[in-house]
């Protein structure tokens, strides 16, 4: 016993030591179930989903429908446009736009003719709400749609709790109804309903014109039946070309151009410490080259396994899954630019992770989290509002939103600017840190 | 050939190198000789380049600090960390490292065939050296400080953790570089190997340079005397001189004697004399 014990004390020592090995053992899992404890903590601040609201109708109805979505807790809609001051209200293109450019999960629209689908509900109108969706949110935008849904049919429900709004729009469908080819048992059928429906919420009952029912031909108001749809929410994912069907690859492309760079980054970034602790490095350090050579060679190294594990994805998604690239160009530059950032991400990790114990925990630790705040292992809209703000400390993100611009997303070579110029600050930045903390020796 | 001056380098609390200097000289086998953590690798590592003195200078001859490309073109270190890419094999280490130092590619063919054939790894060239024993680890070690014929080669404990086959040819090989007009600079703590190779022996401990001359000189200053251990009546008898053959002759003169041993000086008493502890305390 006594020599087990020793054994375990002695590992225990060893341990602590090894002071990345400390950290990934006690400290990291307590970062990460902070990390997680955030974002499920359910405050009401970490899920709510950004979106563009267009209020192209304007009538009362569809002014209560944008303050419902404005008050609701699960949602950030911006209505506005423009510079603080010279605030507008949002069209139907500038909201697109911005989902084009993925800044908004969805732009919602609110039609001409919103409210006279409100006060034609029990007469077949409907209330229809368009929703314009990123294709690549395609979780954020189901739940959208049943939050849209749920939205819809709270107006409706304040039109039945409304006695005035109610007996308004009883009268409107029973004029309608009354017009209609429905035949006369179904005429009657409403009658009866919209009766029942005064008495109950007012306790009067208004005039008929015939009891309930006109007669009819029989047939329903369009010739196909009666379809009583009150709320009607059509969501439609963005199409740049609209020619051509999307294609669910083009969405999961990017990520996993994400994902095989991530690889590069963890392999090269464990590989400076692996020459270190070997003596390699050493014998590079000796050799007639200066630092700046070798640092030069192994980012090149990183940099061409990046473009080449991307060329692969890429010649697989357009020869296997019919992946169509919109912008080659933009594509080529994107796949440049990315891999220089994630270059800067390994020339970091590689000074930063001294050792081999920091590099293969650390480094992959490292790599996780910026996975993570980027929105590579979770949707960015779980992650509570500031993390969504800090995700621009991750490549990953801007790696994702310059892909998709030339993927699907029809990005302009200006638009390309922001997540390329980030990109590069990204492997400029990282390959100074690197450059400044390698350690040559043991 | 290589000038180290008024060399000191200290890590933390622990002074590894105090005021070191030395002159070793074009074509000869210069030893530096004393018991692990004495500060021979840390002086070998300034000599290369490696670390940067915090005081003094080293200087290659004729072309100055061996930080330069240059210099370094015209050194070649087998450091005592094994220091090989273990997923490739033998002949793509000494490719990869002959390429560093630019050699051109028929030369290259021409030098590979040439280091693997003296270090004995000719048929296991292709090999992976993780499947290696530690021998042949050491001697490919050496072979890539080979690779671009350097006139200095800088063996830092060259045969720590060998086996004795191997040690010989590591040293074979050392005698056979010498032969050739190699400057070499031989670190280690095995006294046998400092007097069997080495033209000049530095002995260093705790960072300072003890002694310095070739092994015959510091013998004769620092050695002390022959002792003759000789065993007769049952008496044991140890008795020092200065002339262990006459005194051996004259034991054996005197009368009948069961056992006899002389023991001459050796580096070993030279730094047992100049430290008061053995090499391998």
């Amino acid at each position: 016993m006594r020599a087990i014990l020793a054994l375990a004390l002695n590992d225990l020592r060893l341990l602590t030591r090894d002071k990345a090995g400390l950290f990934f053992t006690f400290g990291f899992p307590i970062l990460v179930a902070i990390f997680f404890g955030m974002i499920f903590k359910g405050d009401g601040g970490g899920s709510a989903l950004e979106i563009a609201l267009v209020n192209e109708d304007g009538g009362p109805a569809s002014q209560a429908f944008a303050a419902d979505l404005l008050a609701d807790e699960s949602l950030h809609v911006l209505t506005q446009w423009g510079r603080e001051g010279e605030r507008q209200p949002l069209a139907r293109a500038q909201g697109e736009e911005m989902v084009r450019k993925g800044s908004v999960v969805a732009c919602v629209v609110l039609p001409k003719g919103f409210e006279e689908g409100a006060g034609g509900m029990f007469s077949g109108k409907s209330m229809r709400v368009e929703g314009l969706v990123d294709r690549g949110r395609a979780a954020e935008a189901g739940l959208l749609t049943g939050k849209l849904n749920e939205l819809g049919f709270r107006q409706m429900s304040k039109v039945m709790t409304n006695p005035d709004q109610l007996l308004k729009t009883l009268g409107s469908a029973r004029r309608d109804i009354n017009a209609s080819g429905l035949d006369s048992s179904q005429k009657a059928l409403f009658g009866d309903f919209f009766t029942s429906l005064e008495k109950l919420n007012l306790g009067a009952v208004p005039a008929t014109d015939g009891g309930g029912g006109a007669g009819g031909d029989g047939s329903g108001a369009d010739g196909s039946g009666f379809n009583w749809k009150p709320v009607e929410v059509t969501v439609t994912e963005l199409q740049v070309d609209q020619d051509k069907p999307a294609n669910s690859y083009e969405i999961s492309f990017p990520q996993g151009v994400v994902w095989g760079l991530m690889g590069c980054v963890a392999a090269f970034g464990t590989g400076m410490a692996t020459e270190r602790a070997r003596g390699t490095l050493v014998r590079l350090t000796m050799a007639p080259l200066s630092k700046a050579q070798v640092i030069a060679g192994k980012a090149l190294a990183c940099f061409i396994a990046c473009i080449l594990v991307q060329l692969i994805l890429l010649a697989l998604a357009t020869l296997v899954f019919q992946v169509r690239v919109r912008e080659p160009v933009l594509m080529g530059v994107a796949i440049l630019a990315s891999s220089l950032g994630f270059v800067g991400v390994m020339m970091a990790l590689a000074g930063l992770c001294r050792t081999e114990a920091a590099a293969n925990g650390g480094g992959r630790a490292i790599i996780l989290l910026l996975a993570m705040i980027g929105g590579g292992t979770v949707p960015l809209f779980i992650l509570p509002r500031w993390m969504q703000t800090a995700s621009g400390i991750s490549p990953f993100k801007w790696t994702t939103t310059a892909i998709e611009g030339a993927v699907w997303r029809g990005f302009s070579a200006g638009d390309m600017l922001l997540p390329v110029g980030v990109l590069l600050a990204f492997g400029l930045v990282g390959f100074i840190i690197g450059t400044a903390t390698l350690r040559w020796t043991e | 050939m290589l000038r180290l001056t008024n060399l000191r380098k200290r890590f933390g609390d622990i002074l590894a190198v105090d005021g070191l200097s030395l002159e070793i000289r074009a074509g000869e086998v210069f030893g530096l000789l004393g018991p692990n953590g004495a500060g021979k690798s840390t002086t070998i590592g300034m000599a290369v380049g490696l670390l940067t003195p915090d005081e003094g200078a080293v200087e290659l001859a004729g072309i100055g600090a061996p930080t330069l490309v240059q210099a370094r073109a015209r050194l070649g270190v087998a450091p005592q960390t094994l220091s090989l890419y273990e997923e490739l094999s033998a002949e793509e280490n000494l490719r990869f490292f002959g390429r560093l130092y630019g050699v051109d590619s028929s030369r290259l063919t021409e030098r590979l065939a040439a280091v693997l054939d003296m270090v004995g790894l000719t048929a296991r060239r292709r090999d992976r050296v993780k499947g290696y024993s530690g021998g042949m680890k050491r001697r490919l070690n050496l072979a890539v400080a080979l690779i671009h014929d350097p006139p200095m080669l800088l063996l830092d404990e060259p045969t720590a953790g060998v086996d004795p086959q191997s040690r010989n040819n590591i040293l074979d090989m050392v005698r056979d570089l010498a032969a050739k007009g190699r400057t070499i600079i031989y670190t280690t703590h095995y006294m046998e190997e400092a007097a069997r190779l080495c033209d000049r022996v530095g002995i260093i401990d705790k960072g300072r340079l003890l002694a310095l001359g070739t092994v015959h000189d510091l013998v004769n200053a620092h050695g002390g005397k022959s002792v003759v251990s000789v065993q007769r009546n049952g008496v044991h008898e140890r008795i020092e001189t200065d002339d262990p053959a006459r005194e051996t002759a004259r034991l054996l003169s005197a009368g009948e004697v069961q056992g006899i041993r002389i023991d001459r000086p050796d580096l070993e008493s030279v730094f047992l004399s100049l430290t008061g502890r053995s090499l391998r305390d």
